[in-house]
């Protein structure tokens, strides 16, 4: 078992890339008090515009900036609704998550495919991988944990009026976690098409809804994110390594494993379980 | 009166926006309204086409509505949708009436699947129903490849159903199903508490309401809503089960419940409306070769428009 474990664990972690910055840009977001259910409309968002922006500039640098600019696009939305209409953030991310459906197939269909797909993945776009793993969490352990506009954003989630007592701004900081997690998650959908064969409708399947989970299984904790995104993408290589050898466990069987995975990862959460105090408030 | 023109509103907004989309990308917008309303209203098949697609909406619809009355998140009329389906498929064979009662059973019993994990393990309902639709949607694809495909193991598909319903035979179902419901949530002790539970669960529990009993309750009809919902349209309308059965009718049934600002009789009304509308906008997929999807576009819009309406009202209410 340790031995197939270790043979899988670099397929888990190039696989669980995405995921995992994923995570990270939920983990800011709801660090802020907000709950972003639309984050699975914003990979798939940034799939698709991160792969027309690669295949019309044939570079993967631009490819990711389209990818964070579609994310954006939506970050956009969801901050308009949520940070200054105060509107409920769960009917606002579930409506987000269809308008990404809808808007990215029927944008999709439109287009020929030869500017969604490609044969090979762009090159470059494996940078993402030691990104996500090291620079990512680095940086938003910095951020969040040793600057004073981390100490503010965590106020944001835990008890914003003191934030405003203090002086500063909770509409500002929100505002920038949306943009922290607009990278974030630019990123895991732009890889999500450039690292493979370009965009298909509704290719994220869901891992919008596994990154919240392991937040909360992380305990809203940059180790906690770290450790459930790897737990996650050793249980999900081990499935490609199933569905490699034994051939008699049924395909889509196979492919509910990832989410039940996630289910029992929500329901593991056992003992005390704390959220930011203000979270989707 | 006033929620009424403001659903109105919205859905003429949204469906603007789609026309102003479609001429974005090059096609006439003109064009385009008249497939959508030929499509759907403009003759008695496509009036037909309308009402068949309304029934699952017209259930999902109140699914929604009856879990966000009660303050919890059913994001999955999806897969309780077609769990439904596949116990009234394997139920068919004694008759409509089992088949749609074990379709509303398997609903439920999904739903409460998600219940459980919220009660003992503290897992919020609005992931854990929807990664239950992520399961059921491999499930249905498993069942129709596997232990449930048709004899001559051609197509990933089950033989057809033991039992039909008239095509529309749902409708009149549907209908009643959504007035039972208004009845029971405005005329009985129990929907009462179901909307206190909703309204503010403290003070409900300061009322004497049991509120995990109670979401439990409000969650497991909400399943059965949507469990009936997918066996009426595999005994009128499919009457075999595929990969692609559920076709999006669960979470459309949160656009419809929202438009319908969470009333099962207004419910009725929203579900013609979005019926309508996916029905027009297969038609525009067929004749103009433009995505169906504009339906689920459409369907987001109306949500956000009504969302933006709810905070225009409430900053008027109480000016800040």
């Amino acid at each position: 078992m340790a031995e197939l474990i270790l043979e899988v664990l670099p397929l888990a972690i190039v696989a669980s890339t995405p995921l995992l910055l994923a995570v990270q840009g939920e983990l800011v977001v709801q660090r802020g008090g907000m709950i972003n259910l639309g984050l699975e409309g914003m990979m798939l968002v940034a799939a698709l515009t991160s792969i027309l922006s690669a295949r019309a500039s044939e570079s993967a640098l631009l490819g990711f900036a389209g990818g964070i600019a579609g994310a954006a696009l939506i970050a956009l939305v969801f901050g308009v609704f949520a940070i200054h209409l105060h509107a409920d953030q769960i009917v606002t991310g579930t409506a987000i998550n269809l308008l990404a459906v809808g808007a990215t197939s029927f944008v999709y269909r439109e287009l020929p495919p030869s500017l969604v797909t490609q044969l090979v993945a762009i090159q470059g776009s494996t940078a993402i991988v030691p990104l996500a793993w090291l620079v990512f969490p680095i940086v938003l352990a910095i951020v969040l944990w040793r600057t004073s506009f981390g100490l503010r954003l965590r106020a944001c989630g835990e008890n914003p009026s003191a934030v405003v007592a203090a002086g500063h701004s909770v509409v500002a900081h929100r505002w920038l976690a949306l943009g922290i997690e607009s990278i974030a998650a630019g990123l895991a959908g732009g890889y999500l098409s450039l690292a493979y064969s370009g965009f298909a409708e509704n290719m994220t399947t869901g891992r919008g809804f596994f990154a919240l989970s392991i937040v909360i299984f992380g305990r809203w904790k940059l180790r906690g994110a770290l450790a459930g995104t790897a737990l996650f993408g050793i249980a999900a290589a081990l499935q490609y390594a199933l569905q490699a050898s034994a051939r008699d466990v049924p395909y889509h069987l196979l492919l509910a494993m990832p989410y039940v995975v996630t289910l029992l990862i929500l329901c593991g959460v056992a003992g005390k379980v704390r959220p930011p105090e203000s979270l989707g408030r | 009166m006033r929620r009424l023109a403001y659903g109105v509103v919205a859905a003429i907004i949204a469906i603007a926006l789609i026309a102003l989309a479609g001429a974005a990308l090059g096609h006439s917008p003109r064009q385009l309204l008249s497939i959508l309303v030929n499509g759907s209203i403009g003759s008695s098949f496509a009036i037909e086409g309308t009402l068949l697609k309304s029934v699952p909406l017209l259930l999902t619809g109140l699914s929604v509505a009856i879990a966000f009355r009660a303050g919890v998140w059913n994001i999955g009329g999806e897969g309780q949708f077609i769990v439904g389906a596949l116990a009234a498929f394997l139920a068919s064979r004694f008759g409509v009436v089992a088949s749609l009662a074990a379709a509303m059973l398997a609903g439920a019993a999904w739903s409460s699947i998600a219940t459980a994990m919220r009660m003992w393990r503290n897992a919020p309902e609005v992931l854990t129903t929807i990664l239950l639709n992520f399961i059921a949607i491999q499930l249905l694809g498993w069942c129709v490849n596997g232990p449930m495909q048709e004899s001559v193991r051609q197509y990933p598909q089950t033989d057809t159903a033991g039992a039909a319903l008239p095509s529309l035979g749902g409708l009149p179902i549907a209908i009643v199903a959504c007035v039972v419901a208004w009845w029971m949530l405005y005329r009985t002790a129990e929907g009462l508490r179901l909307r206190a539970t909703g309204f503010n669960p403290f003070a409900a529990r300061w009322a004497g309401v049991n509120v995990s009993a109670q979401i439990a309750r409000a969650m497991a009809i909400s399943g059965a809503a949507a469990g009936l919902a997918g066996g009426i349209e595999l005994l009128g309308v499919t009457h075999r089960l595929f990969e692609r059965f559920a076709a999006g009718y669960g979470y459309s049934g949160i656009a419809v419940a929202l438009l319908a600002n969470l009333h099962p009789l207004a419910t009725i009304l929203s579900g013609l409306f979005f019926g309508a509308l996916v029905t027009g906008a297969g038609e525009l997929q067929r004749t103009a070769n433009i995505s169906a999807a504009v339906a689920t576009l459409a369907q987001a819009i109306v949500i956000l428009i009504l969302i933006v309406f709810g905070a225009i009202e409430k900053r008027r209410r109480w000016p800040s």
